[in-house]
C-alpha cells in the first residue's frame, strides 16, 4: 500500500498564516500538522506529498527534517489557487505517472486525526474502500464536510453527500480513506470531470455499486481551516497549560488557557491567554487575548483579542 | 520621480503666479506706467520677498497634498486664507523696508488677484498632473482590498475623476464572483497580497472591508513602504461625519453627534 497525502490547497481562510506556508505546515503544538500524520502512516508504506509550486520550499525544506527516508514531494505546477489541478486531478495525475498497481492510504494535509492509523487499517478488507468518519456532534455544521449515511449493519455506507444544504447526520468524512487498486480507474475517470470533488469520488462508487466501508473513530479530529478552528485545535491539544520550546524565554508574565511559544520567542512584563506565538517573536508588555503571531512578530505596549498577525509584523506604541 | 518634478514646477509657478498677480495689481491700480511717487521696484521688491513665505503658508494647507482636490470649497477657502497672509505680509514688509503706506485698495486688488489666479491655475495644473501621473506605467498604482458597493463607489470615482491613485488590482477577502469592477482586474483572496504588491509595484493600498485583517494589511504596507489608507465604513462609521484629531497627544477619530452647523465653534 501507498500513502498519498493531499497538500496542494492555498488555504485562504487562515491569511496571513498561510501567506509563505502551506495549511500542512502550520505548526500545531509545535510541529507541522503534516508531521503529526507522516508520524501514523505505518512504516512499510512509502509517502507522497502532493503540494503545489508555491510552497514548494517549504515542503522540501519539511522533508529533510523528518526521519523517514521513504518520503517523496510531488509538485504540481502551479504557483495560485486558480491554476490548480484539483485535489483528486492530483492524485489521478500520480496515479498515472507512477502506474502503480497498489492500493492508495489517501490523507489530507491538513487534517489532525487523533486515532491510530494502523488501527484504521486493520479495519481494510482487501478490495473494499474504506473511509473514516467522526461524529462532530452538530448536524448543521456537517454541512461544510462530505457526510456519510451508514446501513442497518452500521459499518457499510449507504449514502456519501458531499457539503450538503440539509445534512441528516453529523457524521463526516475525515479526509483519510483506503481505496483498493482495482477502484483506481475509476478514481482516474472521475477526476477527470471533477478534479477537485475528493468526496465526490465515493459518492461515485457507491453509484457504481461499489462496496465502500466505514471506520469511526471517537478520538479527536480537527479540520484546521480557519482561526477558530486552529484554536479550538491548539485548546483540546495543549489543555490549561503552557507549551514552549527550550529557547524560548517568559519573564515575569502571566499565561492563562493554552499557550504555545516557538523557538526563541521572548515574553516580557506581559499577559498571555489562549495565545500560539511563533518561532523568533519578542513580546513585551502587552495583554494578548485568542492570538496566533507568525515569525518574527515584535510588539511592544499593544493589547490584541482575536487577531493573526503576519510574519514580522511590528507594532509598538 | 514624474510627481515630485510636477510638484516642483507647481511650487515655482506659484511663486510667479503670486509676484505677477502683485504687478498685475500694480499697473491695474498706478497705470501702465512706471510712476516716481510709488517706484515699482520698491512694490516688485516686497513681493519678491514675501512671495516664499507666503508659499510656506500655502503649503501647511496640504493644498499640494495628492489627496487634495483643488475644486473644491474647502480648497478654495484654504488659498483665499493664505492670500490673506500674504497681503499682511507684505503689506509689513513695505513698510519695514520702506516705512510708507500706500493705497489700500492696491491691497485689495492683490488679495483678490493672487487668491482667485492661484485658485483658477491650481484646477488646471492639477487636472494636467492626475492625466500625466496616470499615464502608464502610474506613478501610483492602487490596490484596493474589499469588494463591496463603497469600493466600487470609490473605484469608479477615482476612475472617472482622474485620481493619481490609479486602482490597478483589487483583492477580497472572502473571494467574489465579480472579475473585474470598472476595469480594474480582481484579482482573488488575500493569499495574492505579496505577489500583488510585488508584481503591480503598490504604492497605496485602500482598505475597504475585511476589518479583521487591518493590522496585517497595515504590516504588508510598512515592511513595503506603501501608504495604506482605510475607509471609514470599515470601522462602522458610514455618514461621513467623522474626523481625526488628538486627546493629548493621542491621536483619535472622532465621530460627533449631527448639530446646527454653527455648534462647529464648539467641538
Amino acid at each position: 500500500m501507498k500513502t498519498f497525502i493531499l497538500a496542494g490547497g492555498f488555504a485562504t481562510r487562515l491569511w496571513p498564516l498561510t501567506e509563505k506556508r502551506a495549511k500542512p505546515l502550520l505548526p500545531l503544538t509545535g510541529k507541522p500538522l503534516l508531521s503529526h500524520l507522516v508520524e501514523k502512516v505505518p512504516a512499510d508504506s512509502p509517502i507522497t506529498v502532493s503540494t503545489n509550486a508555491a510552497f514548494a520550499a517549504g515542503f522540501t525544506e519539511w522533508k529533510k527534517q523528518q526521519k523517514r527516508q521513504d518520503i517523496s514531494i510531488l509538485i504540481e505546477d502551479t504557483a495560485h489557487d486558480d491554476h490548480k489541478l484539483g485535489a483528486l486531478g492530483a492524485v489521478a495525475a500520480w496515479l498515472k505517472q507512477e502506474g502503480s498497481d497498489e492500493d492508495i492510504l489517501l490523507l489530507t494535509g491538513d487534517n489532525y486525526c487523533g486515532f491510530a492509523i494502523n488501527d484504521f487499517l486493520h479495519r481494510y478488507h482487501s478490495g473494499t474502500a474504506l473511509l473514516a468518519a467522526h461524529d462532530i456532534g452538530d448536524t448543521k455544521a456537517a454541512g461544510a464536510f462530505g457526510t456519510v449515511i451508514l446501513g442497518s449493519d452500521g459499518k457499510t455506507l449507504e449514502a456519501f453527500e458531499e457539503k450538503p444544504q440539509h445534512p441528516r447526520t453529523s457524521l463526516v468524512s475525515t479526509g483519510v480513506s483506503v481505496l483498493p487498486a482495482q477502484v483506481l480507474p475509476l478514481l482516474m475517470d472521475f477526476a477527470k470531470g471533477q478534479p477537485d470533488n475528493v468526496g465526490g469520488i465515493f459518492e461515485e462508487l457507491l453509484r457504481k455499486g461499489q462496496k465502500v466501508e466505514c471506520f469511526v473513530f471517537r478520538e479527536s479530529w480537527f479540520d484546521v481551516g480557519s482561526f477558530e478552528a486552529y484554536m479550538e485545535a491548539t485548546k483540546a491539544l495543549v489543555g490549561e497549560q503552557l507549551l514552549k520550546e527550550d529557547s524560548a524565554t517568559l519573564e515575569k508574565s502571566t499565561c492563562t488557557g493554552s499557550v504555545v511559544l516557538g523557538k526563541n520567542t521572548c515574553i516580557t512584563d506581559s499577559k498571555l491567554h489562549n495565545v500560539v506565538v511563533f518561532d523568533d517573536c519578542m513580546i513585551e508588555d502587552c495583554i494578548l487575548r485568542d492570538c496566533i503571531l507568525d515569525e518574527h512578530c515584535t510588539l511592544r505596549g499593544i493589547d490584541l483579542t482575536g487577531k493573526m498577525l503576519r510574519a514580522g509584523t511590528t507594532l509598538t506604541s | 520621480m514624474r510627481y515630485r518634478l510636477l510638484v516642483l514646477l507647481w511650487l515655482i509657478t506659484d511663486l510667479l503666479l503670486f509676484v505677477g498677480s502683485y504687478a498685475l495689481a500694480y499697473f491695474l491700480r498706478v497705470g501702465f506706467i512706471l510712476s516716481s511717487d510709488f517706484p515699482f521696484h520698491q512694490f516688485f521688491y516686497a513681493a519678491c520677498v514675501t512671495a516664499p513665505v507666503w508659499l510656506v503658508v500655502l503649503a501647511t494647507t496640504r493644498t499640494f497634498a495628492l489627496t487634495r482636490s483643488q475644486a473644491t470649497v474647502r480648497n478654495g477657502a484654504y488659498i483665499g486664507y493664505t492670500a490673506l497672509v500674504g497681503v499682511a505680509l507684505f503689506t509689513l514688509v513695505y513698510y519695514f523696508r520702506f516705512e510708507t503706506f500706500f493705497s489700500r485698495m492696491l491691497l485689495g486688488m492683490a488679495f483678490v488677484l493672487s487668491a482667485s489666479v492661484v485658485w483658477l491655475w491650481h484646477i488646471a495644473y492639477a487636472a494636467m498632473m492626475r492625466r500625466l501621473l496616470r499615464r502608464d506605467p502610474p506613478a501610483f498604482p492602487t490596490l484596493i482590498v474589499g469588494v463591496t458597493r463603497e469600493s466600487k463607489r470609490l473605484i469608479e470615482k477615482l476612475n472617472a475623476g482622474k485620481h493619481p491613485l490609479k486602482p490597478v488590482a483589487v483583492l477580497d477577502g472572502r473571494g467574489t464572483s465579480e472579475t473585474e469592477i470598472d476595469g480594474v482586474p480582481v484579482r482573488g483572496k488575500l493569499n495574492k497580497l505579496e505577489d500583488i504588491l510585488e508584481q503591480e509595484h503598490i504604492t497605496h493600498l485602500i482598505q475597504c472591508s475585511d476589518l479583521e485583517q487591518s493590522l496585517n494589511l497595515l504590516s504588508a504596507c510598512r515592511q513595503r513602504g506603501c501608504t495604506y489608507l482605510l475607509l471609514p465604513s470599515v470601522l462602522g462609521i458610514v455618514e461621513r461625519d467623522e474626523r481625526v484629531d488628538t486627546l493629548e497627544g493621542q491621536p483619535v477619530t472622532i465621530v460627533s453627534p449631527k448639530e446646527g452647523w454653527w455648534t462647529w465653534f464648539f467641538r
